[in-house]
């Protein structure tokens, strides 16, 4: 029996509303194959349908389970519609393809497996969790939750388990947390933003590589053969985006979160938003970013048009679809890739353009195909993201670190090639030994977050072979000392309050083990230090019971019921600046 | 929107509200700022705080040379003081009555001003089980106070309170007052929840939920009551800068509304996100999904009533750990939802800053930082506020209604007795809500020692079982 390494199954492409000619639009998605228990339960996800609503625990049983190596069918592919939405095993199939199309996507990016951020291999995905208009990761109960609500128009519930583009955000928030686990700290709008925003793109990026969601979108009739040109224009895309796809994502899915795919047409290039001050909310923060990539990715869908359009100005709508899914799909591995390149802690937007660009130079020095880069690059400065990096090789790209000064050369012949691959310890030698030449803080604590070797395959067939390290530097300090290091102490910030400063760096090996990269953010760099003491003690993050405690649910929660509730430091109650207060902990 | 509306009178109030605007026609409120001309305004200020446990009840008596005027704020508990007889409600109504008692024999209670629709606040206007409210609306109060989210004419139809579309636009009266019922409904659903075992909720919190969802709750029969009162006498829905209503009924009484602002009021003092008007419309649309959820879900029958489930007590091993956390999930989740919509609902709070006789009374309901925002944006507010004398501690002493931008303003704070020295005065119960361990505790420790370090500080609370109040007076 041959062993099939991927199986196809049957999915809502984006939810139940987006539907052709009063069908709801399904595709085939191809998935890693296994055999699955009951749930449908396997080696990264399982799926648990537990409504803790109505205290029911439904038996799921995928339909015919695959006990053999055999290729399994795709036993929803002739159901209907209606028996899909009444069926909690399609559900629960749904969800759990999802969650493994996305954590495959970033393990086909980054060229190895990616851990979940909590110690377990397997998450727990609840489709049918709760009676209630939100959707959450959670990572202390090692879990995404999915709810569902009754529709307020007509009859029926909506499924936050049968949204794509709810799936395979909080899949990626998940993701995300366990390859950067500081990103979730408390440290400026930007990097609090982020994590939506990065969410948001991979859900959107995710949702337009499906062939039958970009058809939907050309042509919402779905019967054109040819199409006219002035379709295909910039305008005209984000303009049946807007009326094909986002208007409808919202109007059922607007109870579990804002519009996002609505925002990143309708936030045009052109503008400083993040100097307005409007865009000081961390959610509207990430807007712009996501706005900055779909931008991107219909930039490239445009220009990729252009050589099939027929001297009539007429263009194949199977090859325009078929142009936009893949330019979504290689700008989704992109995205992902970048991730990589970003610094551990305090992550700004503008060094993950400069990641962005680097993660795509060191993939594709030429960028002749698509053009991503130069894209990347307009459109980032474009919406007032200007890279950190000015880039000695290529605008915008992360320069080659500096192998020392003349005092402190970096040495490597104390650690071994071998062991640097995968031992912390190991790792942790070399940064010690060369705590000099890198410019570390030799009173904060150190430590190496993870150590992750990884395979790709580069532009010439060839593989590539990369370890990405990562390592952070924490000082805990009184108020007081801030001046010492010259960050200013926030006004009014008592100064006895203990106040820990984040440092550290994605390093990059190459294969033959010398630094290729060292990107990060430093407790010497005062400027930024001293921004995010500001911010903190402005927002009231040093203030008891801020915890991290299931912060992605309320995150959600606030963002959609928090109208008109003071924020920040406006609220000042009586357990504020009361005692020495919330830091993120090391470990939970 | 959210101006006073005065309701022509019923028969019956005519004649007294001819008179009293006859009253009033001599000393114009407006121009009696907080000096009053010498003889034309009350002489005299009594302040009666009742005990009603967890809740708030207070009785103004304005003693004029030759009349007296009685304004009630708020007449509502949830929770009975330590120790008390069962009929402890009523024995406050007849009290009221008595106090309210001319020398004809005839009870007349002025206004009633029912901050905002909490139970806590306004359960005694009820007229079912013993009939409180009757004996409240038997005292025909010329005059309802009450803030412009319940004005009738605001109220979206039974159908466009379950029907608020995701339409966008500008921030609308009726989809926020829309969401304050969604709110309500919701609040049923949790209270219903937080008696549901396999939430695995501990007593406490589950009391809490419970108590949180209660007080949430629509009280239909206090607020028809209202209503009726305000339609026989006057009704007045303001929003802060509006008239309150009293400037007949109080000659030689400034009364300023400080709050709650109405939508524009918001808006103006957001400074992010004024331009986002899908904030307010998600806030809007989210209230109605978690409404519906509440309600159309019926806890004891599941989704899928055709599928295969597990029998509760036999949930396989493998799962039992995610099902556990999953219950706790829901336990916390409805926690936080009961306490969003708590604060929403505070929000809406009247606040009166009474001035009369160069002394200022501050009752600020339940109003929490949000509300309060708007107020003290205004610097002639913040100008009135210094001079602060009686502070009716806002929200029975919990952590988030006194805003410390508030507190500094008062100047009236002393640390030793003093003549002019600061009264604060809370009405509460420990135990009911909040917890110690999570510094929310009600009347929040660090608040109360604060209180009583700077000002003339007395809690409800510390009433004896034979004491139905703490009596104040103040000579003006």
């Amino acid at each position: 029996m041959p062993y099939y390494p991927s199986r196809k199954i049957t999915i809502i492409a984006q939810d139940p509303s987006i539907q052709v000619g009063g069908k709801i639009v399904r595709t085939q998605i191809e998935i890693p194959n296994e055999e699955l228990e009951p749930g449908p339960r396997g080696y990264r996800v399982q799926v648990v349908d537990y409504d803790s609503t109505t205290n029911t625990l439904y038996k799921t049983v995928p339909r015919p389970p695959n006990h053999s190596d055999d290729l399994p069918a795709d036993p929803f592919a002739t159901m209907t519609d209606a028996q899909l939405l009444a069926s909690p095993d399609f559900h629960a199939m749904n969800v759990y393809a999802i969650v493994m199309r996305t954590l495959s996507r970033f393990e086909f990016a980054l060229g190895r497996r990616v851990a979940w951020s909590f110690q377990g291999h397997q998450i727990q995905v609840a489709p049918h969790a709760f009676a209630d208009a939100n959707a959450f990761y959670s990572p202390d109960d090692q879990a995404l939750m999915f709810g569902y609500f009754p529709k307020v128009k007509t009859k029926g519930y909506v499924f936050g388990c049968l949204a794509h583009d709810v799936i395979a955000h909080e899949t990626t928030h998940a993701l995300l947390d366990g390859l950067r686990e500081r990103f979730t700290d408390p440290s400026s709008p930007e990097q609090a933003g982020f994590h939506e925003g990065f969410a948001d793109i991979v859900a959107i990026l995710s949702v337009f590589s499906m062939r039958d969601v970009v058809a939907k979108v050309l042509d919402p009739t779905g019967r054109r053969v040819m199409m006219n040109a002035s379709n295909v224009t910039l305008k005209a895309l984000r303009e049946s985006i807007l009326t094909g796809l986002a208007e409808q994502f919202g109007e059922e899915l607007s109870g579990i979160r804002g519009n996002a795919l609505r925002r990143s047409v309708t936030l045009l290039p052109g503008q400083d938003y993040l100097h307005d001050p409007e865009f000081e909310e961390p959610h509207r923060r990430g807007e712009v970013l996501v706005a900055a990539i779909i931008n991107v990715f219909l930039e490239v869908w445009v220009a990729r048009m252009q050589p099939y359009i027929h001297p009539d100005k007429t263009l194949d709508r199977k090859r325009a679809v078929e142009e936009g899914a893949e330019v979504a799909d290689h700008l989704l591995t992109i995205c992902v890739r970048a991730i990589d390149y970003c610094p551990p802690t305090d992550l700004e937007f503008c060094d993950f353009a400069s990641a962005l660009l680097t993660s795509d130079w060191e993939m594709y020095p030429k960028d002749l195909k698509y053009r991503f880069r130069e894209q990347l690059y307009k459109s980032f400065n474009a919406y007032g993201i200007v890279p950190t990096s000015k880039g000695e090789r290529e605008p915008g790209t992360w320069d080659p670190p500096p192998q020392g000064d003349k005092d402190h050369r970096v040495v490597y012949d104390r650690t071994h090639f071998e062991e640097m691959k995968c031992d912390y310890d190991e790792v942790f030698r070399f940064i010690w030994e060369n705590r000099r030449a890198f410019k570390l803080s030799e009173e904060a604590y150190t430590r190496v977050q993870s150590v992750r070797p990884c395979v790709r395959v580069g532009d010439d067939g060839f593989t590539l072979r990369e370890t990405v390290v990562e390592y952070i530097q924490q000082l805990t300090i009184r108020a007081s000392e801030l001046k010492r290091l010259k960050i200013e102490k926030p006004e009014g910030m008592p100064k006895d309050l203990q106040v820990t400063l984040y440092g550290g760096n994605a390093m990059i090996f190459d294969q033959y083990g010398r630094l290729k990269y060292n990107v990060g953010n430093s407790i010497f760099n005062a400027e930024r230090q001293s921004r995010r003491m500001k911010y903190l003690w402005q927002y009231g993050f040093f203030k008891p019971g801020a915890s991290k405690m299931r912060r992605f649910a309320s995150m959600h929660r606030k963002r959609m019921s928090g109208w008109g509730q003071a924020g920040g430091a406006a609220v000042a109650d009586w357990t504020a600046h009361e005692e020495q207060v919330e830091q993120p902990q090391e470990c939970d | 929107m959210a101006k006073i509306q005065v309701k022509k009178s019923a028969v019956t109030a005519a004649k007294k509200v001819t008179a009293k605007k006859a009253a009033s026609k001599k000393t114009p409120a407006k121009k009696v700022a907080a000096k009053p001309a010498a003889g034309k305004g009350p002489v005299k200020l009594t302040l009666r705080a009742y005990n009603v446990g967890f809740g708030d009840c207070f009785l103004l008596t304005f003693e004029y040379p030759k009349f007296k005027r009685r304004i009630l704020i708020d007449y509502g508990s949830t929770a009975a003081p330590k120790n008390a007889d069962d009929d402890y409600m009523m024995a406050i109504a007849k009290d009221i009555e008595a106090q309210c008692t001319d020398a004809d024999g005839v009870a007349r209670l002025d206004a009633v001003v029912a901050t905002h629709r909490h139970r806590d606040h306004i359960s005694g206007f009820s007229t079912e089980g013993d009939n409180t409210g009757g004996v409240i609306a038997r005292m025909n109060p010329g005059l309802v106070i009450q803030p412009w989210t319940e004005d009738p004419e605001a109220q979206p139809k039974a159908d466009e309170a379950t029907a608020t579309t995701f339409t966008g636009g500008k921030p609308d009266a009726k989809a926020f007052i829309a969401s304050l019922h969604n709110m309500n409904r919701m609040a049923g659903a949790i209270a219903e929840a937080s008696r549901d075992e396999h939430l695995g909720l501990s007593t406490k919190m589950a009391s809490q939920m419970g108590f949180l969802g209660d007080n949430n709750l629509p009280n239909k029969s206090a607020v028809v009551n209202l209503m009726e009162m305000g339609k026989k006498g006057r009704a007045a829905y303001v929003n802060a800068g509006s008239k309150s209503g009293l400037e007949p009924v109080l000659p030689g009484v400034t009364v300023h509304v400080l709050g709650p602002p109405n939508l524009k009021q918001t808006q103006s003092i957001k400074k992010e996100k004024d331009r986002d008007a899908n904030e307010f419309w998600q806030f809007a649309a989210f209230w109605q999904f978690q409404a519906a959820a509440g309600e159309s879900v019926d806890l004891k029958v599941p989704l899928f009533p055709a599928a295969e489930a597990h029998e509760v007590h036999a949930i396989p091993a493998n799962v039992r750990w995610f099902v556990g956390r999953a219950q706790k999930i829901r336990g916390e989740q409805l926690m936080e939802l009961v306490r969003s919509l708590d604060t929403a609902m505070n929000n809406t709070s009247v606040i009166l800053l009474f001035q009369v006789g160069g002394k200022s009374f501050l009752f600020p309901g339940d109003a929490q930082i949000e509300n309060w925002q708007f107020a003290l944006s205004q610097e002639p507010v913040k100008e009135m506020l210094k001079s602060v004398d009686v502070y009716k501690v806002g929200h029975h002493g919990s952590l988030n209604a006194t805003p410390k931008s508030l507190w500094a303003l008062f100047e009236h704070k002393h640390e030793t007795p003093a003549p002019d020295r600061l009264t604060t005065v809370v009405s509460t119960k420990p135990g009911k809500h909040g917890s110690v361990q999570s510094h929310t505790e009600v009347p929040r420790s660090t608040l109360v020692a604060e209180l009583q370090k700077e000002s003339e500080y007395f809690s409800t609370q510390d009433l004896l079982k034979s004491q139905i109040c703490k009596e104040y007076e103040f000579e003006l």
